[in-house]
């Protein structure tokens, strides 16, 4: 089956910092694929490389078929971001930034599908409200209700449930299982291990801006020699490849 | 360490470290440029104006009493402020940094207290001297006098506005009672102070014939000398006997008074203090939510944000950038700003033809009305691409959320001028309606048959002119971000920022100006040779024409502007 992102040879730089080097991944559709690694490791930059808004230095973005930087209308349509820190234009209540997304991608049955993310998001009631007057967490959902509207055939997101409590966290997964169940091509930046673990198909370790593992668990597991390797959970083999990935060659 | 020695280092330390990083700024070529424009500016504007060596002889009797009168004004407003306006609640407020790194810390109410007085008392001293470059001059021979006597005034007047938001706090704890007392005594002021005014008017009314300055100068000092106006006047003029004496004596004979006023309001605050921990992490929180909806942009108003209906009914189906027109529309509309510069025009157009006792306001509004919404219509095309910011001056502090829409860089260009172009264009075509119709129109007899010929020629002028300033503006902070920040709602600070905002001034009007070049010699090119056929009905073809090249630029330009903006990258100075 074609992938829905292909990525090649991605490199991103800023004045003398290497922040991505060299990144080369496919995501098919229906798969979640994790991206992982500490702290400055460049997932945000790879994710905003992705998205269209950082322009790369050097490679290639494929989205849904569209070259990122020859076609990014087209490119751009068929992806949602979800920045990790959520952006509104804070004159415009909740429904109007659906009904403004909705005319960025033409999608005519909005209102129905608006209300119907609104009740999954836990927002019914908030129609009217402006951003200021939503907590963290409803802002979170607002953010993941706009990128949902047009049903996008990729979804990038950048630690999806930081605000919301366990029951919103518990609804978010849900929501986007079933978001890859149905045909969506998933790609979660998260420092929440046990999230990875429990969503993602595939990981893509990163460290120093270069993919350092890149499978399913057990592949890296199985990568990893000995018995330490077969039993290590995510956490322990996070710790170990990056640490491994940070040493100096 | 002790509270006040760690405050003490905390200020200095800051101070250093900011002095430090502007000096490192220096090393690059854009921020010495811009500090040396700024510190010629400066010196200029204030320094070049004010003689150190000595008394040069004072101001004219008149500009005294009108600074006298402003000063006294103002403090006895501001203690009218104290009392009467605002909330009743500690009128100290902090920082979010400070709520978080003080509240918690080992340090009492009191020693908090201090802390911000001191700070609030710094503040003031920050105020003088602004004060003191601006008017110290014009009103004293002294500036460092006037300096050391707006000191100590604007101190005791904080003094006084923080004891009074104290007591304010403590009587409406008090409930109905509270409020008795604050309400009693303030109605027994304000009509002591009414009767006192009045019985001085009674024994010197206003003179029938005020036809000069000098019988109005006369008038107001016999009444000021009036018992009543004296003694209404009195704490106002000891506040500010220091700041306005004109010799070292004048200064030192009216300095103890002032002391012992300020001495005693210190006793006064501390006396009053109340909790105000509470509210001070609101006014923080309110604070810190304004900074961030300022950042969205310039002119916007937190908690008076009214949800006014959109302009038009946004449908799914369409050009996709039409949801920005539709969205910048909104936020014109609920952010306010170029109506409110609207109508600061009016009012204060109206105000000033007032002062200036231009009865002909009231009685011939043809004659006044037309030329000056004429007038307006003018000044909003030079004053409009300033005021009216709904474009990418809003919305390029969210850079990352225009990049990820579905849009090519053109037609987030194109639809971003358009809600600003929009606005300007109606109002001043608004205007140019009311002045062509309620102006003096063709009956003036040197206007004749001018009248309706140039007002169409306006028509299309106008707007296309704000357009072209609307796009220099939108160009420049795209092209130059390091230059030309966006509204981000934090402006950089320093003696470079504001040289690098002078140049970016001088830069956009010349930009302007040479785009219009053009325009003007095909309106030349076209006016000409059809004047002798249509007369004055040339002028609007010509018009139509220079706007036609106007929009012609603005459109070329576009295309451009979308190419820099899709390679816009503001990333470069920020590693994640």
């Amino acid at each position: 089956m074609d992938s829905v992102l292909r990525v090649e040879g991605l490199e991103k730089t800023y004045g003398e910092v290497k922040a991505v080097q060299g990144l080369s991944f496919e995501v098919a559709p229906g798969e979640v694929l994790g991206l992982v690694g500490p702290n400055g490791a460049g997932k945000t930059s790879t994710l905003r490389c992705m998205a269209g808004i950082l322009p790369p230095s050097s490679g290639r973005v494929h989205v849904a078929g569209h070259d990122l930087t020859q076609a990014p209308v087209d490119a751009k349509r068929a992806l949602a971001f979800l920045p990790d820190e959520p952006r509104f234009f804070e004159y415009l209540t909740v429904w109007e930034h659906l009904n403004f997304t909705a005319r960025l991608y033409g999608v005519e049955d909005w209102e129905e599908r608006g209300r119907a993310l609104l009740e999954e998001m836990e927002l019914s009631g908030k129609e009217k409200s402006l951003p200021g007057e939503l907590s963290r967490g409803m802002k979170q959902k607002l953010s993941i209700a706009c990128g949902f509207l047009h049903s996008p055939k990729l979804i990038l997101l950048d630690e999806p449930l930081t605000g919301l409590d366990p029951i919103g966290i518990r609804r978010m997964k849900a929501s986007l299982r079933r978001r890859a169940e149905e045909g969506a091509a998933l790609v979660l930046s998260s420092h929440l291990l046990p999230l990875v673990e429990e969503l993602c198909h595939r990981l893509l370790v990163i460290a120093g801006g270069k993919a350092v593992a890149l499978g399913s668990l057990e592949d890296i597991r199985a990568r990893l020699s000995g018995v330490e390797g077969e039993h290590a959970s995510l956490e322990e083999l996070f710790v170990r490849i990056t640490s491994a990935g940070a040493q100096p060659p | 360490m002790s509270f006040p020695r760690a405050v003490a280092f905390l200020w200095v330390a800051s101070w250093l470290n900011r002095i430090r990083r502007q000096l490192a700024r220096l090393r690059k070529p854009r921020y010495l440029l811009g500090a040396l424009v700024g510190a010629a500016y400066f010196y200029s504007v204030f320094f070049r104006r004010m003689d150190f060596r000595g008394p040069v002889g004072g101001a004219s009797e008149g500009l005294r009493l009108f600074a006298e009168l402003s000063l006294i004004g103002s403090a006895l407003g501001a203690l009218f402020a104290a009392w009467v306006l605002g909330r009743d609640r500690p009128s100290l407020t902090f920082s979010e940094t400070e709520v978080v790194q003080l509240f918690p810390a080992p340090v009492s109410r009191r020693a908090l207290l201090q802390y911000k007085l001191v700070r609030g008392l710094l503040g003031t001293t920050v105020g003088a001297l602004f004060a003191t470059l601006f008017l110290g001059r014009a009103i004293s021979p002294h500036p460092v006098l006037f300096f050391a006597g707006a000191c100590l005034a604007l101190g005791t007047l904080y003094l006084h506005s923080t004891a009074a938001a104290f007591v304010r706090t403590r009587l409406t704890a008090r409930g109905t009672w509270g409020l008795v007392i604050r309400w009693g005594g303030v109605t027994a002021v304000l009509g002591l102070v009414a009767f006192a005014v009045l019985s001085s008017l009674q024994a010197h009314p206003v003179p029938e014939n005020l036809t000069s300055g000098r019988a109005l100068r006369v008038w107001l000092q016999s009444l000021m000398a009036s018992p009543g106006v004296g003694a209404v006047l009195w704490p106002g003029r000891l506040l500010v006997a220091p700041a306005l004496a004109q010799s070292v004596r004048e200064f030192l004979a009216a300095l103890p008074p002032v002391l012992v006023l300020m001495g005693a309001h210190y006793v006064w605050v501390l006396l009053a203090e109340v909790p105000f921990e509470e509210t001070a992490v609101v006014r923080a929180e309110s604070r810190s939510r304004e900074r961030l909806l300022r950042a969205s942009g310039r002119m916007a108003r937190v908690g008076s944000m009214t949800l006014s209906k959109p302009p038009f009914r946004l449908l799914a189906r369409g050009r996709p950038e039409v949801a920005i027109l539709w969205k910048n529309l909104i936020a014109r509309k609920r952010m306010g700003g170029g109506f409110a510069v609207f109508l600061v025009f009016i009012v204060l157009g109206g105000a000033i033809a007032a002062l200036m006792g231009d009865a002909r306001l009231f009685t011939d509004t043809r004659r006044v009305l037309g030329p000056v919404a004429l007038v307006l219509a003018v000044t909003l095309t030079v004053v409009g691409p300033s005021a009216f910011r709904m474009d990418l001056r809003m919305d390029l502090p969210k850079l990352d959320l225009l990049r990820a829409l579905p849009l090519t860089g053109r037609q987030v260009v194109r639809a971003q001028l358009a809600a600003s172009g929009l606005a300007v264009a109606t109002f001043q075509l608004t205007l140019l309606a009311v002045a062509l119709v309620l102006g003096p129109g063709v009956e003036a007899p040197r206007l004749g048959g001018w009248w309706w010929p140039g007002g169409l020629a306006l028509a299309f002028l106008l707007p296309a002119v704000s357009l072209a300033g609307l796009f220099v503006q939108n160009a420049a902070v795209v092209l130059f971000p390091a230059w030309v920040p966006a509204d981000t709602g934090e402006r950089a600070r320093g003696l470079e920022a504001m040289g690098q905002r002078l140049l970016a001034l001088v830069g956009t009007l010349v930009v302007t100006l040479v785009g219009l070049i053009p325009a003007s010699l095909v309106a030349l090119l076209v006016g000409i040779p059809l004047s002798p056929f249509l007369g004055p009905w040339s002028l609007p073809v010509a018009g139509l024409a220079a706007a036609g090249v106007l929009v012609g630029e603005v459109a070329l330009g576009v295309i451009g502007l979308g190419h820099a903006f899709e390679r816009l990258d503001l990333s470069e100075d920020r590693p994640e």
